[in-house]
């Protein structure tokens, strides 16, 4: 086999075995774990509600798919199905709330309503309350 | 508190109802569809939804990104991809309990419903008509319903590599947890 004939051979070998390591890499990628991850915003369950409510169109392009470290109260602690839990944080309004999905863990116990909490969670939008996903506590200052 | 009133309005809801209204800000929805590579899964627990007793009413929505995949890759592209939900953010159903008089919401039990309705996902509305159950019991309503839906019909492309992967029949998983509207 001819010198340049090897070369091309282990080019291609090369490219090819990059290409599988690149897609498994892309494959197996996890999502951000948001206790560790370096927060965009540090906002309080209150502000956060509010700016969605005043003008959802801008609090939309700049909180969604960031990941918000938010303190607040919590109002409510409902288990979720398929191991989530639920966890809403009190704001200005009575109706409306930021409710924050912690996947993994369906075990209220060790939160409770009036528990003042920090976590961090990434913004999927605004329905009715201001929603987060894939949170993680940071601290629960009781 | 405009976006609350919006949504109040499209439930055709009168707040000053009594409790024959019901409600849930932490319903689940989730899908499912078994594939020869792997089986796709995306679970929901932040779905907002009524039900009028009285008239048999209900109303889903839910928020595309609030769907959570155990590969971070697949919830990329089920949110970039297939339902482009930067531009596009919710799913609505909007229907009602055909046989509302086989249930007694005044009695704790289990019953059989067939609903109908709108559902709207990725800006396309069909009808859909599914089968659920309804049960009643102290201090609130579970309902749940198992239907299949093929995302063709709601105008969703799934790329021809991963077409023939993907079953033409997305399982869809509906269960909440109502509590009366007039506690919350």
């Amino acid at each position: 086999m001819k010198p340049y004939v090897k070369i091309a051979l282990a080019a291609v070998l090369l490219f090819a075995i990059s290409g599988i390591l690149a897609a498994l890499i892309l494959f197996n990628k996890k999502h951000p774990d948001t206790a560790k991850a370096k927060p965009d915003f540090v906002i309080s369950a209150v502000v956060l509600q509010k700016e969605f409510e005043d003008n959802e169109k801008t609090a939309s392009a700049r909180y969604i798919n960031k990941i918000l470290e938010v303190s607040g109260t919590i109002a409510s602690l409902t288990p979720a199905d398929s191991n989530h839990l639920n966890i809403s944080l009190k704001t200005g309004s009575d109706l409306s709330s930021v409710i924050c999905t912690f996947t993994g863990i369906n075990d209220p116990s060790k939160f409770k309503p009036g528990d003042v909490i920090t976590l961090r969670g990434e913004c999927s939008g605004f329905l009715m309350d201001v929603l987060l996903n894939n949170c993680a506590t940071i601290i629960n200052h009781k | 508190m405009k976006r609350l009133i919006l949504f109040l309005f499209f439930l055709n809801i009168i707040l000053a109802a009594n409790a024959q209204k019901f409600m849930t800000k932490n319903g689940y929805i989730g899908f499912f569809s078994h594939t020869s590579m792997e089986d796709i899964k995306g679970d929901n627990n932040q779905v907002a939804g009524v039900i009028d007793v009285t008239t048999g009413e209900m109303a889903f929505q839910a928020l595309i990104k609030s769907f959570h995949f155990d590969r971070a890759l697949m919830e990329e592209h089920f949110n970039e991809n297939y339902m482009e939900s930067d531009k596009i953010p919710k799913s609505i159903f909007k229907g009602k309990i055909t046989n509302l008089s086989s249930v007694n919401f005044s009695k704790n039990g289990t019953y059989d419903v067939t609903v109908e309705g709108d559902l709207t996902i990725h800006d396309v509305t069909n009808k859909i008509s599914t089968k659920g159950t309804i049960e009643v019991i102290t201090g609130g309503i579970n309902a749940s319903s198992k239907f299949n839906i093929n995302p063709e019909d709601y105008k969703i492309i799934i790329p021809g590599v991963v077409r023939d992967k993907i079953n033409k029949n997305l399982e869809v998983t509906v269960t909440m947890k109502y509590t009366p509207l007039a506690t919350k």
